[in-house]
């Protein structure tokens, strides 16, 4: 029995927060919001990149993230993932290979058009240079606005349901450089959301937060997925997070896919040994039916 | 303060505000005035309104333009002590404007001024730039480096002329409105230049303040940040060089007004552009006329270079220790 299905029968009784996406999402269809954007699958094929001549740090990778889906992209230190975020993005160019967005390569968009579709979190973003957090939160609008940069209120109020969804409304007039880590990193995804994106790819976005809001941010992604009918891909450090919230897990090493499935799937000892070259001990969530990670020293 | 949108109707009567503060103060600069006190015929009188009327619009068109250029430079090297004079533009133009004044022709100068302000800002570029990312306080050194180069470049060729042309040259290096004589025509060049720059950084500030956040942002946001640099970077060094080219090396407008109206603004680029262009013509104005009474009342010239280099190196000290320090930092 797949962990969801569990969960599904166990009925829909008040739960904590980071069940709720799980229960409503799941691996089963998502279901889609009233005003929900069309479900965007990101798709990399073949995707080669280097930043110096013979230093490969994607080697050929290819990977699926469903449209509607949570997927993360795991892995060791300097696997990729950033670069790989990156290139899904469209920010850095591959050397071969394409990033295809609902079946079209991503450099036959607009670069407009394509950050209407496409929303990024950036792992951590220069703050102190004034902008409230309402301002910086309007900016998520720029791909929607005209030229000069004006405004509607229909902008306005995008960005309000982003503060309300990111629970970051009651600091908006405050400067974003004065906000702990954790409140800034909900503000760059609140900021991703008043974009009103089709798809949301998110780096690392809780490695500043504590384990409440670790679970906050989770759970605000499983919204997307759930609720609005977003693709979101998050790069993650966390495995045990990751393979509480995802639907799907890529699991990158030296440039390419090592493994691609459900956490189920890829969460396994003898699949995340070799790749993080260190022991591990996984565990199943009673809650949640879902697998646990617990790394061991390395034996002598 | 309860934000508000930008709307249409905000930003023109913002534009109206701001020429409401510069029309006046140049009109009472031509009528006052600071130096020419000798009232006598109508034609003499007619000649000084003519003359101060040129050293007006010398100074609203310089001003103008150092402030633009400092606030786009600032922008997009995610910098906040960049600006034209710190970074040697001002000086990769002024050697370039001595040496094609002495050996090209008058007219060649300023063209030669503006393509040594832009080969500056090139290399500073380069310089600063590594693994992608610029580096603050290379970028500052790179400019003080760029800039005592140029000053022996300069000093150099101070020492080979003519005597004659020694104390010309010195005069034009301190940054001086209106003592060459009537130069109307690249008076016109540098305020087409500014205005021009103006509107262009007024379509432009959205993208400015999406890279002063971050370049990958700005990117993800859909602004093309390498277009967006290099037009940015070659409007900046026009204005740069053009200014030079008129008025000498004038430092610090370029850092002290576009802060100053942080201070009043915020950080948003879309409310900074078309204040920095008037209050840039407004404040050299205003330099320059306390220039002029300074002349008026010890009959002695300063220029108005020293002025504002006098009021902003204090500035900088005062932005590098305070204000901007933990912005320096982050990165």
């Amino acid at each position: 029995m797949r962990p969801d299905d569990a969960q599904a029968k166990r009925g829909g009784s008040p739960h904590p927060p980071r069940n709720e996406g799980h229960e409503r999402g799941g691996y089963g269809d998502p279901p889609r919001g009233n005003l929900a954007p069309e479900p965007a699958t990101l798709e990399a094929e073949g995707l080669r990149f280097a930043y110096a001549p013979g230093e490969a740090v994607l080697a050929g990778l290819s990977m699926t993230a469903p449209a509607g889906r949570l997927t993360a992209v795991l892995g060791p230190n300097g696997s990729g993932k950033t670069t790989l975020l990156k290139v899904l993005v469209g920010l850095l160019a591959p050397s071969a290979g394409e990033v295809r967005l609902a079946g079209r390569p991503l450099a036959s968009y607009r670069r407009a058009d394509l950050a209407r579709r496409l929303a990024y979190v950036p792992q951590e973003t220069l703050a102190a240079v004034g902008f409230t957090v309402r301002e910086t939160v309007l900016m998520g609008r720029s791909p929607h606005v005209g030229a000069l940069g004006f405004e509607s209120e229909a902008d306005w109020r995008a960005a309000r349901e982003a503060l309300r969804l990111t629970e970051t409304e009651r600091f908006a007039e405050r400067d974003l450089a004065d906000l702990s880590g954790g409140e800034r990193q909900r503000v760059l995804v609140a900021r991703a959301l008043a974009q009103e994106p089709d798809v949301v790819l998110l780096d690392e976005p809780t490695s500043f937060l504590d384990i409440r809001h670790q679970h906050g941010i989770y759970g605000l992604l499983r919204h997307l997925v759930g609720e609005e009918g977003k693709t979101v891909v998050t790069v993650s450090h966390d495995l045990s997070l990751a393979a509480a919230y995802a639907d799907a897990v890529v699991l990158v090493a030296r440039g390419e896919v090592a493994a691609a499935g459900t956490p189920l799937e890829v969460i396994r000892p003898e699949v995340l040994e070799p790749v993080y070259e260190t022991p591990v001990e996984v565990r199943t969530d009673e809650a949640t039916g879902r697998p646990l990670v617990l790394p061991r020293p390395p034996q002598r | 303060m309860t934000p508000r949108p930008l709307t249409p109707a905000r930003y023109v009567a913002s534009l109206v505000a701001w020429v409401a503060l510069w029309l006046p103060v140049a009109a009472v600069a031509v009528v006052v005035g600071g130096r020419l006190w000798t009232w006598g015929s109508r034609a003499q009188m007619a000649d000084v309104l003519w003359l101060r009327l040129e050293w007006v619009a010398t100074a609203s068109a310089v001003g103008a333009s150092l402030a633009l250029a400092g606030l786009a430079m600032q922008a997009l090297l995610r910098n906040p002590l960049a600006e034209p004079y710190i970074l040697g533009v001002s000086g990769g133009a002024g050697l370039a404007y001595v040496l094609g004044s002495l050996f090209l022709s008058v007219a060649a100068a300023p063209l030669l001024a503006m393509a040594g302000a832009m080969a500056t800002v090139v290399l500073v570029y380069a310089i600063a730039r590594r693994r992608g990312r610029l580096q603050p306080y290379t970028l500052l050194l790179a400019g003080v480096i760029l800039n005592a180069f140029y000053a022996a470049g300069i000093m150099l060729v101070t020492a080979v002329v003519r005597p004659e042309q020694r104390g010309e040259i010195a005069v034009w290096m301190m940054g001086n409105i209106g003592a060459f004589g009537p130069q109307w025509p690249l008076i016109g060049v540098v305020a087409a230049l500014a205005a021009g720059a103006g509107v262009l950084f007024a379509f432009l500030a959205k993208g400015f303040n999406l890279v002063a956040v971050g370049e990958d942002t700005a990117g993800a946001l859909g602004v093309r940040v390498h277009r967006l640099r290099a037009v940015t970077f070659v409007a900046a060094s026009l204005l740069a060089g053009a200014s030079v080219a008129l008025a000498g090396p004038i430092g610090f407008v370029g850092l002290i007004c576009p802060h100053v109206l942080r201070m009043l603004l915020g950080p948003d680029h879309r409310r900074l552009v078309p204040a920095a262009l008037f209050f840039g013509a407004t404040f050299l104005v205003l330099a320059d006329l306390a220039a002029c009474f300074w002349e008026g009342a010890t009959n002695r010239a300063v220029p108005v270079g020293v002025l504002t280099a006098m009021c902003g190196g204090p500035f900088f000290i005062y932005l590098l220790r305070t204000r901007w320090r933990k912005r320096m930092e982050v990165r």
